[in-house]
């Protein structure tokens, strides 16, 4: 798979915001357009960030009060509000972009949280483990406010081609993949912490917060399941884009085989995760253990070809 | 002006062997609800008994009754009680301290084990022989909602009654953070111990799927299964249960370990390697500590649950601060109503007293109005309504935000020349007639106060 870019159009789309984001970066990447973060767009994506705090904030002070919240409602209430604001920030970006590809870590950042907080309502409405919206809402406003942060930072780099498609499914499908697998991390170290609190017999305000142990089994079990599913449909269509537009599915340059590497790693800790659920002897503890691991290559995979491709998708 | 007096006795201040005695069996509560009624003095009265405390709350029209008054009727109504001297015992107090403690003891605050959850439902059963015995009103109406509206708060706003504090029902809310339901749970029950019993009850009540009982003597046994709902198995077929229940309390006379790390590593294989919570009650230890370093086995024994509950009950008492203050909150709320409530004699009184003046005024310049053309007559009799009126107003306002009453009804009486008497009779006799009804059902309520007149 070649990784050289192909010759940028002049009439491909630009956004410039106070004319100071966009710049020339060198030699090499001439052909490229920068886009930037439209002012509408930064102003949601701060609100959710103010949203995101404020629920992380609210879940904060129901397990260091120790007693029952006043407001039950007040967390979500402000994560909803998160939620909105950031859904308007993401459906404004794909207008803007003409497409729904996660092509720059900006977008992928965005797309996690998004994708993560909303997953948490759903949970919290159906199971009440409120105690992950601690994490959740934390990890929320880290996202919202490092995507805040990059879109000042760093252009996007554009090449100005059309994206296909099969691109946008397998981006978007990896992202709720890596999203899935976060939950799956969060649950399992949580069910590790509630094992080692019960084992040492520490009874605090914290261990009074987590589910029991069955709960948060099971939602490692299904987290890990929704992740492997998504996992393996993105990376389905991944090489059927590979094959369209490169005519193989299994890539050559050095980014593509560290990604296609990464993946297969990935994909194959879930499998076996999925997999050793059938041997009832995996389960508690070495599910949380392998949903851990597996999150983990996941992460440093994503976060290595995010570096490695400067900002765009390492494939363009 | 309206006193509350409350004096009792529990178990802060007497021994059992008096409180045994003072304890008004459930027959007897009613009878003597209805004598203290009928006390001359009283106008509502509340009579509150469990093991552990017998209170007495009276409503009373200006003077509190004395100390003496409260253990007379004691040991009136406990024949049993005489030549006991219960007046060390007793504990008096008067108007916000008497509403405060009642408060607090119907919260929970007050009891043996803080934050149990009986005592609110002890004093709403009193309460309600009360009401059947006529003997609440306005005053104790409003009190016991407002002390059931604390209960209900300090319940709801604080961790108080989240906590357990008894050794069974710990290892029934540890067994919570380990299973996600209890309806598809089964216990085995290894001896049939007091504590094994306890716990039985409690998982009972969680709705476990099944009880199964195994003791070396089928003849304890069996009676025993069959109180509890339970399945008997003998001792020899413990293998075998073992693999299918999802927890195990222990409590035998065994000397040595009935559960070793081999018959547990096989258990947890025929079982599928789910989580089995253990629970050794017994002394001497009837499971192997070591059992607890296997997988998705957690063993817990009499002193983790000892520890459990004493960090509970530091918890509680750590929850009891934030409680107190809800408590305090109610208390002023209620205050707050009853310097409102008292005032409205007194309003009355003096607005009875103004238009007195005011129609005899009218009476003196008569055939001066009725000079007038008709129109003009209404509009100066109309003036000397509106007139009045304004000239009152700030009064009632100062009236009723006013934090002494006695003061204020002292310094009306002055400024306005009232009888005191008068004023005073009618206080009482309002709040007599409008016993069982609320303020709002007051006939005093029905009078135009000067905000809702027309100037």
């Amino acid at each position: 798979m070649s990784c050289s870019l192909t010759q940028f159009s002049p009439e491909g789309t630009t956004w410039l915001s106070g004319g100071h984001f966009s710049q020339s970066l060198g030699k090499k990447r001439q052909n490229r357009v920068s886009v930037t973060i439209s002012p509408l767009e930064l102003l949601l994506l701060e609100m959710a960030s103010g949203f995101y705090l404020g629920a992380f904030i609210l879940y904060l002070s129901e397990i260091l009060l120790s007693r029952p919240p006043r407001i039950p409602w007040a967390p979500v209430t402000a994560g909803v509000g998160g939620v909105l604001f950031q859904s308007l920030a993401i459906f404004i970006r794909f207008g803007f972009q003409g497409h729904v590809a996660l092509l720059s870590l900006r977008e992928v950042l965005s797309f996690f949280s998004w994708s993560l907080v909303l997953t948490f309502l759903y949970l919290e409405h159906q199971k009440k483990v409120r105690i992950l919206g601690l994490f959740i809402f934390g990890i929320a406003f880290f996202s919202t406010l490092m995507v805040i942060g990059i879109s000042f930072r760093t252009p996007v780099l554009s090449t100005g081609e059309p994206i296909g498609l099969l691109l946008s499914i397998h981006t978007l499908l990896i992202d709720l993949g890596l999203a899935s697998a976060a939950l799956s991390f969060m649950v399992s170290l949580l069910y590790l912490l509630l094992d080692q609190f019960l084992r040492r017999k520490i009874f605090n305000r914290f261990f009074s917060r987590i589910p029991s142990l069955e709960t948060l089994d099971q939602l490692n079990n299904n987290f890990s399941g929704i992740g492997f599913v998504f996992l393996t449909a993105g990376l389905f269509f991944a090489m059927i884009w590979s094959w369209e537009k490169f005519g193989r599915t299994i890539p050559f340059a050095s980014q593509g085989r560290l990604a296609f590497i990464g993946a297969i790693i990935v994909w194959l800790l879930y499998a076996t995760s999925v997999l050793v659920r059938w041997n009832r002897r995996f389960r508690g503890k070495q599910a949380a253990y392998l949903s851990i691991s597996g999150f983990l290559v996941f992460a440093a995979t994503m976060l290595v070809l995010l570096f490695f491709s400067k900002g765009s998708h390492f494939i363009l | 002006m309206i006193k509350i007096t409350l004096a009792g006795v529990n178990h802060k201040t007497a021994p059992v062997d008096i409180r045994e005695r003072i304890a008004y069996p459930k027959e007897h509560l009613a009878p003597a609800v209805r004598t203290l009624a009928h006390e001359e003095t009283v106008l509502e009265c509340l009579l509150l008994s469990t093991c552990n405390r017998v209170e007495i709350l009276t409503i009373t029209s200006n003077i509190h009754p004395a100390p003496d008054f409260f253990t007379e009727f004691l040991s009136r109504t406990h024949p049993s009680l005489n030549g006991v001297s219960l007046r060390p015992h007793l504990y008096y107090k008067t108007d916000t301290e008497a509403v405060e403690h009642l408060f607090q003891v119907t919260a929970s605050l007050d009891s043996m084990v803080v934050g149990e959850p009986q005592i609110t439902g002890q004093v709403k059963e009193s309460f309600e022989i009360c009401r059947k015995e006529s003997s609440v009103g306005p005053y104790l109406n409003q009190i016991f909602q407002r002390a059931v509206s604390a209960a209900k708060r300090v319940r709801s706003e604080t961790a108080i009654s989240h906590l357990p504090v008894s050794i069974s029902y710990a290892a029934c809310q540890l067994a919570r953070k380990i299973f996600q339901e209890m309806s598809n749970k089964s216990v085995l029950l290894l001896g049939g111990g007091e504590m094994a019993q306890l716990t039985a009850r409690h998982m009972k009540k969680m709705g476990v799927r099944s009880l199964i009982l195994m003791t070396r003597d089928p003849s304890r046994g069996e009676p025993l299964a069959a109180e509890y709902e339970a399945t008997y198995a003998p001792m020899s077929r413990l293998e075998e249960f073992l693999a299918e229940a999802d927890m195990v309390v222990c409590s035998t006379g065994a000397e040595t370990y009935l559960l070793t790390v081999p018959i547990m590593e096989s258990a947890m294989e025929r079982r599928g390697f789910q989580p089995l919570f253990l629970i050794d009650i017994a002394v001497p230890r009837n499971i192997d500590p070591e059992i607890s370093k296997l997988s998705n086995t957690f063993l817990y024994n009499i002193d983790d649950l000892r520890s459990v509950v004493s960090s509970n009950q530091k918890e509680r008492e750590m929850e009891t601060f934030a409680a107190r203050e809800i408590v305090r909150q109610e208390v002023s709320q209620f205050e707050k109503w009853r310097a409102e409530r008292s005032t409205v004699p007194l309003i009355q009184s003096l607005r009875q007293h103004t238009e007195a003046l005011r129609l005899s005024e009218i009476e003196r310049f008569s055939r001066t109005l009725d000079a007038l053309p008709e129109e003009s007559r209404k509009q100066v009799i109309l003036l000397t309504q509106s007139l009045m009126n304004k000239m009152l107003h700030p009064t009632y306002q100062t009236l009723r935000g006013s934090s002494n009453v006695d003061e204020a009804w002292e310094w009306i009486t002055r400024c306005y020349g009232l009888p005191p008497d008068i004023v005073r009779a009618t206080g009482s006799e309002t709040d007599k007639e409008s016993q069982g009804k609320s303020v709002l059902d007051s006939p005093l309520s029905d009078l135009p106060l000067p905000g809702e007149q027309p100037c």
